[in-house]
């Protein structure tokens, strides 16, 4: 507005209305930042039951076990020493821990392809019976799950009876087939296969779905228009299926690897730890996660057992980080 | 190439389900023929396709490619190159290994698959992104490795499923040349599926419009625009579609009054209407009305509504009078002036008017060589 008298311009109370008018910037932040802070409250609200379960039980006892792997530490007595490296040197003198090394990394290096080849072909069974409308493929999806949300220590107890040499189910159908039965869980060459062949069956229902998942990614014009291009089955699945699933199957890969250098449950349920044997016989299926328990719980050496935990990390950490390496080499990222 | 012959096929997708997506068509399609298969969503030209590509299987009927029985062969042994409309190309592979990777699949030597790789790259101007992955390539760019996939091969049948859909305006008018000079130089026998009666009418040797999973009517593109066989086409085919008028009609003196004397005919048509009962449908397109008084031998009143100035023409929206929902559109000359709410008559030749059976909408065949000069037919009014 313009004053007549003085012909100045006169501050119109409509501030709005005036483009140079600026609220002052302490005016401006106040209630942004207000809400931002009560966003992040109410956020942090939120996270805090699952964080503080997290911290409780898994952040405290990690670091804790760092701390007492450079101490002689007892369960029971109050008294701690620090040790050093004590415990890693005398891990090192021990032939029972690169025995379990050897062993963990035979469950390891079997499961690994077991997994990826056994998840990824009934993935793709389940998948061609979706896409042709075969009757009953949420049956056969359900079937192949459904082991992986029982216990494992309940499907062990089973196996346990399924490999039992005497009147087993594994070797009444190997006798039926004209092979010759095994001992088994009783047998030092073939408890670790039968604690792999109960770790693949209770597993493969979640890799299925996670490559289930992957194959749904997979674009279906894709493999119509390598069909229409000449291609056969195996090349469709060889230059398109597994290129493109290969995040997928890098994803399978790297959690196998941790939960088979981590298997202790079915192994303990399988090999007698109920009553204080497991990993036998004759130490062979002792991998490193049992011999750690053992060191544990069995000898009471916590000190030792947490070193041995701490080179498990790094054996893994590292494994994780070469495959990871790879990857970046090798998947496809879309 | 080869012709193709379609005899009565039919596809329902499920037994329970009564719905079918394709109802007895029958087609002939020549050796290096440009076909489009025009129509809307869901009116089953894309199942067409994909049962003459061998990924959907017939539920009755015969597709022929040349003297060859196709019904049972699967895609891989049709010799059909394919262009999807999300262009399907292999994410993970250069664009060279994408258009190599149907002849290394059927076993070309390396040399050969690398000349007919480099020649077909020539072709489609791809040389300079030869070496590049899909997703670093533009929409017209990957647009032209798809379709130089389907054609590396030298296929027998050219398949496209709505191929430029997925480009801006400008790139799919573009590219629209670009295949028509495509198909002029390998002059493979093509089946091509649009929505977009432009594409079907620029490309197209004929059109094949469908509705509802049936063939609607087959022909030139100037037949489909001139003579289109039902309401259907009329309104679809072309942009806006033709003015409809379904009206009762009387003889008053020399003319032919319809809709109270919204629209005044000459005597000439009396015969066919006669034959078509009281009511019948009325088609005139936009562009055939005007407010010239020559060839001003048939009369549309009506009040204006709006004038929309597009630059190229004027287009103007307006209601019958006497029959106030019944809307209009006429394509008038650019800068023409009128009032909304101004009543105007707007004039055509005979020839413009098309007539269509009111229960059936089914055309009324009768634009009598013998009373409509054909050379008024279709000159603007």
């Amino acid at each position: 507005m313009i004053s007549p008298k003085a012909n100045t311009i006169i501050e119109t109370p409509d501030r709005t209305a005036d483009k140079s008018y600026s609220v002052p910037k302490q005016q401006r932040q106040r209630p942004r930042r207000l809400h931002y802070f009560k966003n992040q409250l109410v956020a942090y609200g939120l996270m805090f039951p699952s964080m503080a379960v997290f911290v409780m039980f898994f952040y405290i006892p990690a670091f804790y076990l760092l701390y007492i792997s450079f101490f002689h530490w007892g369960i029971l007595s109050s008294a701690t020493n620090f040790v050093g490296l004590a415990n890693f040197r005398t891990l090192l003198q021990q032939p029972l821990f690169f025995h379990s090394l050897v062993t963990s990394v035979y469950y390891t290096l079997v499961m690994i392809p077991a997994t990826v080849l056994l998840s990824l072909g009934v993935a793709l069974l389940l998948r061609e019976a979706v896409t042709g409308r075969k009757r009953g493929s949420g049956i056969w999806r359900g079937a192949v799950f459904l082991p992986h949300v029982t216990p494992i220590v309940a499907t062990s107890i089973i196996w346990v009876w399924i490999f039992n040499p005497q009147f087993g189910l594994a070797n009444f159908v190997l006798t039926h087939l004209g092979l010759p039965a095994l001992g088994w869980l009783e047998s030092a060459t073939w408890a670790l296969p039968a604690v792999m062949i109960d770790s693949l069956w209770h597993s493969l229902g979640l890799y299925v779905i996670i490559f289930l998942g992957g194959l749904s990614m997979v674009p279906r014009e894709l493999i119509e228009v390598a069909r229409l291009d000449g291609a056969k089955k195996y090349q469709i699945f060889r230059r398109i299926i597994w290129p493109l699933i290969s995040p997928t199957t890098f994803f399978v890969v790297v959690l196998s690897t941790i939960n088979s250098w981590q298997a202790f449950s079915q192994i303990f349920a399988m090999t007698g730890g109920p009553h204080g044997g497991a990993g036998g016989p004759a130490f062979s299926t002792t991998t490193d996660a049992v011999l750690v328990f053992q060191t544990a719980f069995v000898y009471y050496h916590f000190s030792l057992a947490a070193a041995m935990s701490l080179v498990l990390f790094c054996i893994i950490m590292v494994l994780t980080l070469i495959q990871k390496w790879i990857s970046d080499r090798v998947v496809f990222y879309r | 190439m080869a012709s193709i012959v379609m005899k009565n096929i039919e596809k329902k997708y499920s037994k329970k389900d009564s719905t079918i997506a394709v109802e007895n068509v029958s087609l002939s399609i020549n050796e290096g023929e440009f076909i489009v298969l025009l129509g809307p969503s869901g009116c089953g030209k894309t199942t067409i396709l994909r049962m003459l590509a061998g990924l959907e299987e017939l539920t009755s009927g015969e597709i022929w490619f040349g003297d060859q029985l196709m019904n049972h062969e699967p895609p891989e042994a049709r010799s059909v190159g394919m262009v999807f409309q999300s262009y399907a190309l292999y994410p993970h592979m250069t664009v060279f290994d994408n258009l190599a990777f149907g002849l290394k699949a059927r076993g070309m030597s390396k040399p050969l698959i690398k000349q007919s790789v480099h020649e077909m790259v020539e072709l489609l101007g791809l040389s300079s992104v030869i070496n590049h992955r899909p997703k670093e390539l533009s929409g017209g760019q990957r647009q032209r490795v798809a379709l130089g996939r389907a054609l590396v091969r030298d296929p027998a049948v050219f398949l496209m499923d709505e191929p430029l859909s997925n480009l801006d305006a400008n790139l799919r008018e573009q590219m629209r040349l670009e295949l028509a000079r495509i198909h002029k130089r390998v002059k493979v026998t093509t089946v091509y599926v649009t929505h977009d009666q432009n594409e079907a009418l620029t490309l197209a040797d004929r059109v094949v419009v469908m509705e509802g999973g049936r063939v609607r009517q087959v022909g030139t593109p100037e037949e489909i625009y001139g003579s289109p066989a039902n309401t259907f086409i009329a309104g679809f085919v072309g942009s806006p579609g033709m003015n409809l008028w379904t009206l009762e009609w009387k003889l008053v003196g020399d003319s032919i009054l319809m809709g109270e004397g919204a629209i005044e005919l000459p005597r000439s048509f009396l015969p066919v209407l006669e034959s078509a009962g009281s009511k019948v449908t009325v088609g005139i397109r936009p562009e055939y009305l005007g407010l010239s008084l020559v060839h001003a031998d048939v009369k549309v009143k009506c009040k204006v509504e709006l004038l929309e100035n597009l630059g190229s023409h004027s287009q103007l929206h307006a209601h019958l009078i006497n029959e106030t929902p019944v809307s209009l559109i006429a394509r008038l000359e650019p800068n023409t002036y009128v009032d909304p709410d101004e009543e105007i008559v707007l004039t055509t030749s005979t020839g413009a008017v098309h007539l269509f059976d009111a229960v059936t909408g089914e055309r009324i065949d009768l634009l009598g060589e013998d009373y409509i000069e054909n050379e008024n037919r279709f000159t603007l009014s």
